[in-house]
Formats: structure tokens, sequence, C-alpha cells
């Protein structure tokens, strides 16, 4: 049509003279219908391609502009949105002209920043997600680390301002509990909109302005696209690794329904590359288990240079986990099931030359260690939380199978091996109920069980051949029920909480094999029951003052301990009293003061007339004695935020000390190591103080971070009338940066430098430092194409002046083939360093130790989305 | 009947597609302007745009007074505003910290119209709501060469107006053809990205992106009387500048106040339309 206008238009073209000062004028029409478009930008372009004069179409589509100084080859060009561009050439165009435009589309660069990056609401604290997502994050966990205020641990732990959140909400609702790692890897953040950050979060409903919560709550909210729906995302990766030399594979499915009355995220994952799935898999609320068993057998695999896991974890690892909530009236329904399978391998070397008068005494000790590790748990909650009644009984089952294999070759070579299951069940139950406005009643009833069986076989090539084996079972079962009443009056709020703790467990454990080691002890067996019963009151007072809030908690006790003649009985009585004040004077800033004493019994496990054997070196005796530690503590906390400028800091100094009225002792019997407990009194004091500044940096829609620690330990012993002093001092500081400072790159950099120093009846060892520093660079030469280079570059003291450096390089290339699939290609250790080698000399001596890295590894991997 | 019917229900449908156009991008501005304290302040402005019609405004503002608009919408409002404020003490005090809640900071709405070829502003003049209606073609750019800027990844070309007394530059990109920017400034065949006038005002897009959200009409209307602009804008600036003698005339008996860095109370500094004012033409002769 356009064209045979022009056509028709060459006619006057002749008259070419007008053109020189000529005011252009028409009107723009849309193609398919003849209608008029009104709003259209005309514009004339020199020939340089500038603009020379511009006009918009007026509701009839009609526009005029001035005369133009010069035409001479000069275009011009009708632009509107829903339209494809039209350019003519001035010379060519018949005035008024009549141009029509036919549908197109105009490419938009979307910059999304609507609202604010940091909004605060009362005292929720809003994130934009789309405002802190870099172009190489995947999951929200990626962008959770940006934001400033929250710290996401290399655990996957999760912390605001300095402080562990207490909930994990998707929407509202507590899906994970305190798994949620799950989330936190598998959402994608392009489905989150926002992240909610709840100050002062005190979950139970029924508790809210009587009982005050320190802690923060995170809650996730979901885009609409991600609600109400099934959401899936899977990748499948496979490639070759040149150490361990042979296939990896890294694969993913995640899926996730968001729904008014149910909630499911099922996810799986496997992989050998090296990445560690733990973070997925560990419960950050886990209560601590009141059954108290410890393993006894410890068999460590070598251990690792201290480099990122991604080079340093040899594994194949998988893990499947599936989540489920169903919400009916007040009340929800959840279940979690996890199943994970681990497999890791690690293997060292050392060679320590002796150098003496009459030549060099060579030892080699090669180790190599694998360790399989199983573990299912399920979970079952019942929870109705509104603002009269809480009740929630939680079910947890728990098997572990964990087995570690540890070869020794060289000049001492052993093997030694453990089988080490677990097996846990447990039912809580709490129901508290409101009435009157401000009276509160409780109830609590617990109930844990464990076995923890645990079996070591030794076999000991050097010593002509025999084989020793070990096996200690330990079952221990605990039960506590408790009453409390509240009552609130005058912001003071009284409550009285009672309760008994019971508590059952039998340990046996017997050796064999063992028959040439009686110069050591006769008693090898142990048949162990240590119970007890407690009574105790804790009474509690709260006050609320103005913006203070106050809490006094004066637990009592008396406990009756029975330990079937191994040691005495007992019957002792406790009092640790703490206190806390939280002071909140506006919404930027809030401090809090805690302090507390405290009398604690030992751990009931070092009770044991026999010995009982740990690895193939290390032998335990037990306690003869009961003993109780004391400590006293005293830590205070300040935390400052401005939201509008996305500023966040907090800083925490705590003191604590200690006294145990025993010490652990050695002794040696030729190649064996018996560890005992001794009379002793040990006292230590421990400083700490660390502080952490976030800001926004919104010029380049990135964050930063600076934070440092110091530590300082004391510890004052003395036993047989001999004192060691110690003193352990440490410090570290570390920065942050990440930002997008041009549409084509984004960067993160992180540096973190650690220095520690011991020093021991005042001689002094020299300062240790460690270095690292890593750098992760995303170009984007192309809307589809992302390049990502990252370096990690290493320095570790190992001996004053004496340090290690590592340099580390990966590079990954992505490709975005539509919206739903991504493609991808990586090379990851590129230098292929395969070893962390070192040697330390000491005047008499050189150490030298030899340790496997990942080698060079190549992974081509495909992402799809729904 | 049928026909009438039909006719009844095609008006209908007209007047929903005229009153409730959806926008093709959402554009964010940082308005930045001095204060009567020496410094200066910034609010964040959206800018919804299809391609005949634009509005400029806030987004708080736009909830808040979306909200108000319906009887049920105010009690909600209310609502939300009582518990953003409001802390309950264990003991029983209240205590209300207006700060916390969700308070309309700035009254400014742009309308502007191609088909019309009109821009509406509506605001608060003094105490007192008000609108006025322009031309689309009271502002007269004159483009600059080699003056380009790249504003979020958008080349920028620039021109220049003087406009209600001051002397505009706007940067804007032809790759969004759509002749709208931030307040009353337009007319350019691109969207206007940042545009800053002498004295301290400035507009800068901050981010933008493709939405379907519906371009809404005014709300609350009927509350905004008909003003003349010059004549509005010097009685705001004698209201703000007696507001106390106004107040008091009026049979209270206050005393304004500010209070300063360290604490103390000061005099209000007085507003003076020629630094302070967007258009500060009302005072020019």
């Amino acid at each position: 049509m356009v064209r045979r206008i022009i056509t028709s238009l060459i006619f006057p073209m002749l008259a070419l003279w007008c053109q020189a000062q000529t005011a252009v004028s028409g009107s723009v029409l849309d193609k398919g219908t003849n209608e008029p478009v009104a709003g259209a930008s005309v514009i004339v372009k020199g020939t340089d391609g500038k603009i020379k004069k511009f006009a918009t179409t007026d509701a009839q589509g009609k526009f005029a502009m001035a005369p133009a100084s010069t035409t001479a080859g000069g275009r011009l060009e009708v632009n509107m949105m829903g339209y494809a561009r039209q350019s003519l050439l001035l010379d060519s165009i018949e005035i008024p002209v009549i141009i029509f435009l036919e549908a197109g589309t105009i490419q938009l660069k979307e910059v999304a920043v609507k609202a604010d990056r940091i909004r605060q609401q009362g005292d929720t604290i809003t994130y934009n997600v789309g405002s802190f997502a870099q172009q190489q994050d995947r999951s929200i966990g990626d962008v959770l680390k940006r934001m400033p205020g929250i710290d996401v641990a290399k655990s996957g732990k999760i912390q605001y301002q300095g402080e562990d959140i207490n909930k994990f909400y998707i929407e509202g609702s507590d899906l994970l509990g305190g798994k949620y790692g799950i989330a936190t890897n598998g959402i994608n953040h392009d489905d989150v909109g926002a992240v909610e950050v709840m100050e002062n979060h005190q979950p139970m409903q029924v508790l809210s302005g009587i009982s005050f919560s320190d802690k923060a709550a995170i809650n996730l909210k979901l885009k609409n696209k991600a609600k109400a729906t099934w959401t899936f995302h899977g990748d499948a990766a496979g490639g070759y690794a040149w150490q361990p030399e042979g296939a990896v594979w890294d694969a993913e499915l995640f899926a996730i329904a968001v729904m008014p009355s149910f909630q499911n995220i099922t996810t799986f994952r496997t992989n050998n590359t090296g990445e560690n799935l733990s973070s997925s898999g560990t419960d950050f609320f886990a209560d601590r288990r009141e059954t108290g068993l410890t393993r006894y057998v410890s068999i460590d695999l070598p251990g690792v240079p201290s480099l990122s896991d991604k080079r340093t974890l040899f594994n194949r690892s998988f893990l499947v986990s599936t989540n489920s909530l169903w919400k009916f009236g007040s009340g929800e329904f959840k279940t979690n099931i996890d199943y994970s399978f681990n497999r890791v391998t690690a293997d060292a070397r050392n060679i320590t030359t002796y150098f003496l008068d009459n030549g060099n005494r060579v030892v080699t000790e090669n180790r190599s260690g694998t360790e399989h590790t199983h573990s299912l748990s399920g979970k079952f909650i019942y929870e109705l939380n509104h603002k009269t009644a809480y009740i929630n009984n939680t079910l947890r089952t728990n098997i572990d199978w964990d087995d570690v294999d540890l070869t020794t070759t060289g000049s001492i070579p052993s093997g030694q091996s453990a089988r080490l299951p677990d097996y846990y069940l447990s039912n809580k139950f709490k129901m508290i109920k409101r009435f009157r406005g401000s009276h509160l009643v409780t109830f609590q009833s617990t109930n844990e069980w464990e076995s923890l069986p645990q079996t070591l076989t030794l076999d000991m090539a050097g010593d002509n051949g025999t084989a020793i084996s070990e096996h200690i079972s330990d079952h221990a079962f605990y039960t506590h029920e408790s009453a409390a009443y509240a009552f609130t009056l005058k912001g003071i709020t009284v409550s009285l909480e009672a309760g008994i703790k019971g508590y059952l467990r039998s340990m046996d454990s017997d050796v064999s094999g063992l028959s040439d080691l009686s110069y050591m002890s006769d008693n090898f067996t142990n048949i162990v029951n240590t119970d007890y019963v407690t009574v105790y009151a804790t009474p509690k007072l709260e006050y609320w003052v103005r913006r203070v809030n106050l809490t006094l908690n004066l637990p009592v006790s008396y406990a009756h301990y029975t330990f079937n003649k191994a040691i005495a009985n007992r019957d002792e009585a406790y009092f640790s009293p703490s206190f806390s004040l939280n002071w909140k004077p506006n919404n930027r800033f809030s401090g809090a003061l805690r302090s507390g004493i405290g009398r604690a019994p030992m751990n009931l496990n070092l009770i044991h007339p026999g010995l009982i054997m740990t690895n193939y070196r290390t032998l335990k005796a037990g306690t003869e004695e009961f003993y109780n530690s004391s400590s006293q503590n005293l830590t205070a906390n300040v935390n400052y935020k401005h939201t509008r400028s996305g500023l966040f800091a907090n800083g925490m100094v705590m003191q604590t000390w200690s006294h145990v009225p025993y010490t652990m002792a050695q002794q040696l019997y030729e190649d064996y190591v018996v560890y005992s407990y001794a009379d002793a009194r040990n006292d230590s004091k421990t400083f700490m103080a660390m502080g952490n500044i976030g800001k926004t940096l919104d010029f380049m829609r990135g964050s930063c971070n600076v934070n440092g620690s110091f530590n300082r330990n004391e510890s004052h012993m003395l036993s047989e009338s001999q004192t060691v002093n110690s003193v352990s001092r440490s410090w570290s500081i570390g920065g942050k940066i990440n930002g997008s400072p041009a549409r084509w790159l984004s960067f993160d950099y992180a540096i973190d430098f650690a220095n520690s120093q011991l020093v021991m009846n005042s001689t002094r060892n020299s300062w240790l430092s460690q270095m690292t520093n890593e750098l992760d660079l995303t170009i984007i030469p192309y809307r589809k194409w992302q390049l990502t280079v990252s370096g990690e570059h290493y320095r570790n003291e190992l001996t004053e002046g004496n340090y290690k450096n590592m340099f580390m390089l990966d590079t990954k290339i992505t490709y975005q083939l539509n919206r739903r699939i991504e493609l991808a290609a990586s090379l990851t250790n590129v230098l292929d360093t395969r070893s962390y080698n070192y040697t330390t000399y000491s005047q008499l001596s050189s150490y030298e130790s030899q340790r496997q890295l990942r080698g060079r590894q190549l992974l081509f991997s495909i992402t799809l989305r729904k | 009947m049928k026909q009438t019917l039909t006719l009844l229900l095609l008006c209908l449908v007209m007047i929903a597609a005229s009153a409730q156009q959806k926008a093709d991008i959402l554009v964010s501005y940082d308005s930045t302007f001095p204060t009567k304290q020496g410094k200066e302040t910034t609010f964040q402005m959206s800018l919804l745009a299809s391609a005949t019609e634009a509005k400029y405004f806030n987004d708080l503002s736009l909830w808040v007074d979306s909200l108000k608009s319906t009887p049920e919408g105010k009690a909600k409002y209310m609502e939300i505003f009582k518990k953003a404020c409001m802390t309950v003490e264990p003991d029983g005090t209240v205590s209300f910290d207006l700060t916390k809640g969700p308070v309309k900071k700035t009254y400014t709405y742009v309308f502007t119209n191609i088909a019309q070829e009109t821009t509406t502003y509506y605001g608060k003049f003094g105490e007192d709501l008000g609108y006025y209606t322009e031309p689309i073609s009271e502002i007269r750019w004159e483009m600059v060469d080699d003056s380009t800027a790249n504003i979020l990844g958008y080349e920028c070309m620039m021109a220049e107006s003087d406009y209600h007394g001051r002397h505009w530059k706007a940067w804007f990109t032809p790759e969004i053809p759509m002749p709208f920017g931030p307040w009353k400034l337009h007319g350019l065949p691109g969207m206007i990205l940042k545009a800053e006038a002498n004295g301290g005002f400035t507009f800068v897009a901050r981010g933008l992106e493709r939405t379907d959200r519906a371009i809404t009409p005014m709300y609350m209307q009927n509350d905004y009387a008909k003003v003349d602009r010059k004549k509005a804008l010097s009685d705001a600036e004698h209201y703000v500048n007696n507001a106390e003698a106004i107040m008091n005339a009026q049979g209270q008996s206050v005393k304004i106040y500010q209070i300063d860095d360290s604490g103390n109370k000061v005099e209000v500094p007085k507003y003076d339309g020629l630094k302070h004012s967007i258009e500060p033409d009302y005072k020019m002769r």
C-alpha cells in the first residue's frame, strides 16, 4: 500500500525545488481499518539521524510541523506503540502525506523498579525480590543473600539482624518447619514477589500481647502466577570430571503448589559434583533431643583443606522430600517426609620425616575413608492456632544408618569400620487456652525414645592380624509432663510452670579381641543405667512498660539420680535464674540485654566403669564421680535499621564464665591413648564481639555488607598442683558487594580475612591468618546468552610467614532457548588444580600433607520450567 | 426493544471502555524538589501510559484514594490506618504514631489526553482541593543537538522549553514513541525519562515495565473545585505563610514552629514561590 502511494508520488518528486523549506503535514491511518491514529509520534530526521522537527498526531490522526531548514536526504519517521515503525524518504513524499501504519510490536527494555526496594509497615519489613535479583540467580535463596539485614550462612541457616529466625512461612503457612532450606534452594526467585520479615514475631497467636518474642520470622509472598496452581521446574545435567575421573551428574526436580487450603512442596535432588545437599535436609528449628545420647565411637574421615565444599567434597548424594499441609477450619495438618543418602569419600597422605643423626626416618600414612549416611524421617503435625486457643501435636520419627570405613596404609597400617544406626521416636503435645482476656493455661506432654547401637571393628594388620570388635547398645526414654498458668495485670504477666521429668537410660558395651591389653585395665565391659526423676517449677515474670519489656525467669528443680551402683546415687537441687530486657524506643532502633547464671549436671554419658574404645587409637574411661558445672553469661546487642535508605546494622557483645570441676586427662599406653576424667578446677571466660552493617546500593541495583568479629577465650586450669593458662584470640573481618553497574554486567565479590593466635603458659604461638577472595562476573552480551566467570583465591598461613596460595577458576555459559527451557554448559576448576599439598618444617622434622581436590569438570545441563 | 437494549449495552460498553483504558507501560520516577527548609525532598511517582492517555500519580496516594472512594473502602482504610499506627501496650495504654500509617504525602495527579488535547492537574492548594485544565500545546520544545544520555538503557535525546517560569531540559527516548512524561511535561516524540529545571527540580525514571493496569479516572472528582492556576498558587502561598494567623482567626489558638536538627524550636521558614514553586510564573510580572 505504502509502496503504491510512493510510486504514485514519483511524479511530484520532480518538483523537488519546493522541498528545501516546506512545512510537513499530513495524517496517519491504521492500515487495517483506515481509522485515524491519534498520539503517533512523527519525526523529521536529518541525514545525520538527528531529530530536526517533531509532532504528535491529534484525535483526527493529523499532524503539522513548521518548515524544516533542510530536508534533502532526510527521512520522515512515524512511531506508535502497537505498530511497526514507518520511515519514508522526505524527498519522496507529497505534502500533505498520508501514512498507513501496520500492526507490529516495539520492543521495550524493561527495568522493573516500581516499588521501593525495602518498605516498612509497622513491624513488617518488605523486600522487593525483583529489585535484588541478579541475572545469574536461580532460587530465592540466592536473592535472600543479597538483602541487607538478612544473612544466609553456608549451612543455609537464615539470620535477621544477627538473630536466627523463628519461623519460615510461605504465603503465611508454615509448611516446612525448620527444613526451610528445601524452599530457599528450590523456589524460583521469579515466582516470589516479596520477602517479608516480621519483627518480634510471636508464632502462637494466643500469646500475642502477653509474651514477648525478640525473634523475627520470614514470609515469602508469591506472585499471582505461582499461586493456586502447581509450579514445576527440573534440571538435568551430565558431564565428565577429570578427578575423580568419570561421569558426573546433577539433577533436580521441584514441584510446589500453594492453594488456599492445601500446600505441597516435593523435591528430588541428586548429584556427585560436590554440591552439599545438607542445607536442604537440615532442620534449623530442631529442639535438642532430651534423650541425650551421643556416640562413643567416632571415626572421622580425613580432614579437608579449608576451601569451599565444592572443591573438596567427593560425594554421591540423593535426597527426596515431600511436604504437605491441609487447612480445615482454623486447624491445619502437616506431613514432612524425607529420605536422603550420602556417600562421601576422603583421602589423605601425610609424610613425616624425622632428621636424626643416624639418617632420616620417614613415616608415611595414607588414610582413605568412606562414609555412607542414610536418613529417613517423618514428621506429622496437627496445629490449631487462634486467638484464644493453641493446640499442637507433633509426632516425629527418625531413622539413620551411618557407616564409616577408614583404611590406613603406610608405616602403621590399620582398618577400622563403624556401623552407627540411630532410631528415634517422639511425640510432643502442647495446649494453651486463653480465657477472660488475659488468663492462660498450658498443658504439655513430651515423650521421646532413642536407641543408638554402635559397632566398631578394627583390623590391625600390624598387630599380627588381630581383629578387635566392640559393640555398644544405648537406649533412652524421656518423658516430661507440665502445666502452667499465666495471667496479665496492668502490663505484668506472671506465670508459673510446674512439671515432672523422668529419664531411663541403659547402656552396655563389650570389646572382644583385646586380650593383650590387660596391662591397661581388665574392664572392657559396661552395664550402666543412668536414670533420674526431676520435679521443677518455673516462675516467670514479664513486665511491659512503654517500649521496654523485662523478663525474669526463676527455674528451680530437684532431681534424684540413680546409677545402678556404677557410682553413688545423688540428689541435687538446681536454680538457674535468667533476666532479659528489650528496648525498642522507635521503629529504627532496638536494644537488648540478657543475663543468666546457671548450674547444670554433667553429661551422664561420661558415667561408665569400664573402658570404651572410640577408635583404633583411643579409649575412654568414665568418671568415678558425679560433677556439676556452673556458668554465668551476659549479652548485649543493638540493632539499627533505616529501611528507606536500605541501611541495616547490628552489634553484639557477650561475656561468659564457666566453672567445671573436672578435666579430661590423657595417658599413653604404647600406641593407645586413654582419656579419663579427674578432679581439677577449670575456669574459663570467653569474650565475643561482632558487628554487621548492610546497605543497598540503588545506583547499581546491588547491596554491600561489612562484618567483623573478635573472640577471646581464657582458661585457667589447676590440675594436680600444676597450672595451665591458655589464651586464644581470633578476629575476622569480611565484606561483600554485588550489583549490576550496566545492563550487560553483574558481579558478586566477597573477601574474608581471619587471624588467630594461641598463648599457652605465656608461650606465644604466632598469629596465623587466612584470606579468601571470591569474584563472580556475569556478562549478558545478548539477551538470551549469559556468561559467568568466577574466580576464588585462598591464602592460608600454615606457619608464620609460610603461605599456601590457591587459585580456582570456573566458567559457565547459559542460553535461554525460551521462557521454559534453558541450556547451560559449565567448566569448573578450569586450571585443573588437583591437589592441596604443603610442607611445614620444625627444627627436627618436616611434615608433608597431601590432599586431593576435585579436578576439572565439564557439565551440560538443561532446565525446564512450568 | 431488542435494538434499544443492544444500543444501551453498546453505550455501556463504550462508557466502560472509555473510562477504563488499559495502560501499555508504567514508568516510575523520582521527583525531587527543594523544600522551604533549604533541603530537598524526593517522591516516588508513577506514570501509566497508553497510546493516547497518561496518568501521573503517587502509588500510595492512589491506593488511599481508591479505598476512600467507597464507604466500605473508607472503613477498611481507617482500620488499616489504625492497625498500623496504634500500639496497645499490655497495660492497656494506647499510643498513636501517625507517621507509621499509610498517609498521603502528595496530592498531585496529572491526566494527559491526546484525543481531548488537554492536560488536567488535580492537587491541593493550601487547604483546598482543586483542578485546572491546560491545552497540551502549552509547552513548545526545541531540540538540542549533540546532547544525548543513556537512561535505563534507552538512548535519549534532549529538548528544551520555557514553561510557566522555569527553563526545562528534557531527555526523551524515541524508542518508546509515546508523547508523555512526568508531571505536566509532554509533547516530545518519545517518553521523557529525565527532566530538570533551574532551581533544583528534577524527574528521573527509575524503572519501567510493561503493564495492563487500567488508567482509572480521578477518584472523588467531586471533591475538587475548578481553579485558576495562578490564583490558586498564589492563594496557596499566602495560606502556607499565614497558616498560624488564619487558624487563630478561626478561633483556634495555635503556634506553629518547627524543630531543627539540634532539637530547638525555630520559626518556620517562609515559602517563596520563586524558589520553591515548580511554576513560579504566578509571581512574575
